[in-house]
């Protein structure tokens, strides 16, 4: 990737120096969406939910103005090579970020709902933990964008395993739950609705590391193998 | 945009040394040029783009003190055309050329695109005629001249009188085509019309095209190549140059980065 | 506003257009000056010859009795040098002209060729005439003949043709010639389908504005041993019989316009002065006519040509 800052045109560098601190500023407040999410859920505080589930428009709106943003790029600057990539990216990147803010969103409904459920002895703590690690994944994720790291986002989108295997954990013991003591089914189903959310984070977080690897390489490591990606940001850098 | 190795070869400049007297302008080029394909060149002013076509039809040997070293071969007959043996007419009977600006000479429409063919001794007014209108078809222009033949060129508008010259150059069925930024003294719309028309004749002949516009190369071509101080930077299939390129010049110039 | 109010900006704009007014007032009195004194001199001669000026005086031979003379011998001797001159002049000076710009190699020897065809034009018509002595009357045993006049004349506009012909081949573009060349055309082709025929208005105009210099020349003539007075007309190009072409005219002794005036100017009777002045107002006239020809040619051929 060639520094952004280098065009003849200064007006061109301020545009794409501009959709890029967006999508950052788009993910910070994704990732907080997420934490409150958690948050609200194990400590069972519905106003901290509802405060999540009304601040998903600021989401919906960031993507509505880079959307725009980009459209104005493309359509006064043809850009082409690296900054076409860098647009194109930015496009698919918003898209995915909101997709994580309405899945925690869903977390914050689930969260409301379980208030009139019965607290279990673990306090969720299943949730949390998985959580943490999604969280934890889509702040790398982010991290990588930033950096335009391409091996940090080979490494993060590997992360995506170990969530994939703690979802299926949990539904596990839901299943277990529900068997043992039909009362729980209500909840347990909330929970599994949860839980479902963070693994459908985990793979949008995934995709923006796919992109990352794209926009630096321009070369397209979406439905492969992790090991093939590696391959690829590893070969001919 | 279809590019691929099954492309077969129409040219190919191998170790392709220029010089306009002591100034060496062209270095050690190699490309090659697909059969009925669009190449373009495309590099900043002074890069050597134009000077490389003109070595295609000898244009250079009109002028004293110039000098080729290496290189250009047509095929299918694998002669190499700068070769001193070969007469240069028999190479611009073989390639048309399409100019910066529109040149067409202070005759009749008719006159204008029936030149090459007197060259070539043709007299036959039936046969004249044929060629002639199968050539302004073939430029897109027969429809809105048909009805004035005889009436001068200059008459013509700038995007009309550009089309006569690509009939003009048509008309002698070439091999292949040479356009010097052909659209650069247009505006938008005739431009677009040219384009167009660019596209289409791929179906019948080889073209290399040079443009200081990369958005046209863009458009048209099917492999780019990017020049740069009388070199090849990089030579690719136009996707690829223009979402991906290996190179960092490459990449500067199409991104309108300092070079 | 850019550093000074408008009404500062006013004044400095009126300061300096004054220049304009106060030159446009100086041109206007030179230009005066010449067109007057022009003016003046033609209608002196028109006063005086016009009333000389009727259909005997173009159709009688110079005559000792001032009242008969006529300019029959001078203008027909007028015409046929001019005929030998354009025929000889313009195909040479349009042949060098082409050589030069399309084939001659460009280095110090076609330099060299340039600056002294230039200078040609400057060089007094008498020197002409005395080399035309020695080559045409006696080297080439011409004798004082119409053949002889012609020749001179054609050489002494040379330079002039030479140089009109390379200024119209230079200002046909490159692109016109390069198309010729990139549809396969050969030198000679484009030369002759492209250079030539589009650069006629200029030779063309270059030939006639040779042709009235060398209209108005008595010295070569003098020196190469015009008569001043003639009293018959050469044998006519053209016959009724069998070849109906005739070349003898061209060895015959001639007179031409401003011989005949300067004849009658030297001689001391007023009545000849008359002729002289009658006379000169034909030539001016015959002068006039070729530069509207000239001027005409030009806008006639530039009419189809744009670039």
């Amino acid at each position: 990737m060639e520094p952004l800052d280098t065009h003849i045109s200064r007006q061109y560098n301020a545009d794409l120096e501009n959709i890029r601190t967006l999508v950052l500023q788009m993910g910070g407040l994704v990732e907080q969406q997420i934490e409150h999410a958690i948050t609200s859920l194990v400590q069972g505080n519905v106003a901290l939910a509802e405060a999540v589930i009304v601040a998903d428009f600021k989401v919906n709106n960031l993507e509505v103005t880079i959307d725009e943003d980009c459209n104005q790029i493309i359509a006064r600057r043809q850009p082409t090579a690296g900054d076409l990539r860098l647009v194109l990216m930015v496009i698919k990147t918003i898209t995915d970020l909101e997709r994580i803010g309405d899945e925690a969103e869903k977390i914050a409904r689930m969260a409301v709902q379980l208030i009139n459920e019965e607290r279990p002895k673990n306090n969720y703590t299943e949730i949390q933990t998985l959580g943490t690690h999604v969280r934890q994944m889509v702040h790398n994720a982010l991290d990588a964008y930033a950096r335009m790291d391409t091996v940090a986002a080979v490494r993060v989108a590997g992360d995506d395993r170990q969530i994939d295997k703690e979802y299926e954990g949990i539904m596990r013991q839901m299943i277990t739950f529900m068997m043992e003591d039909p009362r729980t089914i209500t909840r347990a189903l909330h929970v599994m609705w949860a839980a479902r959310a963070l693994e459908r984070i985990g793979d949008h977080a995934r995709n923006i590391c796919e992109y990352v690897i794209y926009q630096v390489k321009g070369k397209d490591v979406r439905h492969i193998s992790l090991e093939q990606m590696e391959k690829e940001v590893v070969g001919n850098s | 945009m279809s590019e691929n190795a099954m492309d077969l070869l129409k040219s190919e400049a191998k170790n392709l040394n220029f010089y306009y007297g002591e100034y060496q302008a062209l270095k050690n080029i190699n490309l090659t040029v697909a059969e009925k394909r669009i190449t373009a060149l495309i590099g900043p002013s002074g890069c050597g783009k134009s000077t490389f076509l003109r070595c295609f039809n000898r244009m250079h040997d009109l002028y004293p003190g110039n000098r080729y070293d290496g290189q250009i071969t047509l095929y299918p007959d694998d002669v190499n055309i700068l070769n001193p043996k070969i007469d240069p007419i028999e190479v611009r009977m073989r390639i048309g050329m399409v100019f910066q600006k529109p040149n067409p000479f202070p005759k009749t429409i008719y006159e204008n695109v029936a030149y090459g063919l007197r060259v070539r001794g043709i007299s036959n007014r039936r046969k004249l005629d044929e060629k002639v209108e199968k050539a302004l078809c073939g430029a897109a222009l027969w429809n809105e001249v048909k009805d004035r033949l005889n009436s001068l060129a200059f008459n013509l508008s700038g995007g009309q009188q550009q089309r006569l010259c690509i009939a003009r150059a048509l008309a002698t069925d070439p091999e292949m085509m040479l356009f010097d930024e052909p659209t650069s003294a247009l505006d938008p719309i005739a431009t677009a019309s040219i384009e167009e028309l660019i596209a289409q004749l791929k179906e019948q002949v080889t073209i290399l095209i040079v443009t200081h516009n990369m958005q046209q190369a863009a458009r048209v071509s099917d492999y780019t190549a990017f020049m740069h101080m009388g070199e090849v930077v990089e030579f690719a299939d136009t996707n690829t140059i223009f979402t991906n390129p290996s190179q960092k010049r490459t990449e500067d110039y199409i991104t309108g980065r300092y070079g | 506003m850019p550093g000074m109010s408008v009404e500062v900006m006013r004044g400095l704009i009126a300061r300096r257009k004054r220049w304009d007014i106060i030159f446009s007032i100086i041109g206007l009195f030179a230009m005066l000056g010449g067109v007057v004194t022009l003016v003046a001199l033609i209608a002196a001669m028109a006063i005086d010859g016009l009333p000389r000026i009727s259909w005997d005086f173009f159709t009688s031979f110079p005559s000792r009795h001032a009242a008969k003379a006529g300019i029959l011998s001078a203008w027909v001797g007028t015409t046929l040098v001019m005929m030998v001159t354009v025929l000889s002049a313009v195909p040479l000076g349009v042949a060098a002209g082409v050589y030069l710009e399309e084939y001659a190699t460009k280095n110090w020897m076609t330099d060299l060729i340039e600056i002294n065809v230039t200078n040609l034009a400057g060089v007094p018509s008498i020197v002409y005439g005395l080399l035309a002595l020695g080559l045409f009357v006696y080297q080439l045993d011409l004798g004082q003949s119409i053949l002889a006049a012609g020749l001179t004349l054609a050489i002494l506009i040379l330079p002039v043709v030479i140089v009109a012909t390379r200024e119209a081949i230079r200002s046909i573009p490159g692109t016109i010639r390069e198309g010729a060349f990139a549809l396969g055309a050969t030198k000679w082709q484009t030369v002759s389908q492209h250079v030539l025929p589009y650069s006629t208005a200029g030779i063309l105009t270059g030939v006639i504005i040779g042709l009235s210099r060398a209209i108005g020349e008595t010295a070569p003539l003098i020196t190469i041993g015009a008569l001043t007075y003639i009293a018959f007309l050469p044998d006519t190009p053209f016959k009724g019989e069998f070849p109906y072409v005739s070349f003898d005219w061209l060895t015959s002794a001639f007179t031409v316009m401003p011989i005949q005036m300067f004849n009658w100017v030297s001689r001391p009777q007023e009545e000849f002065h008359y002729n002289a002045a009658a006379a000169g107002l034909v030539l001016i006239v015959m002068t006039l006519i070729m530069n509207a020809l000239a001027i005409y040619i030009r806008y006639h051929f530039r009419k189809r040509i744009k670039w």
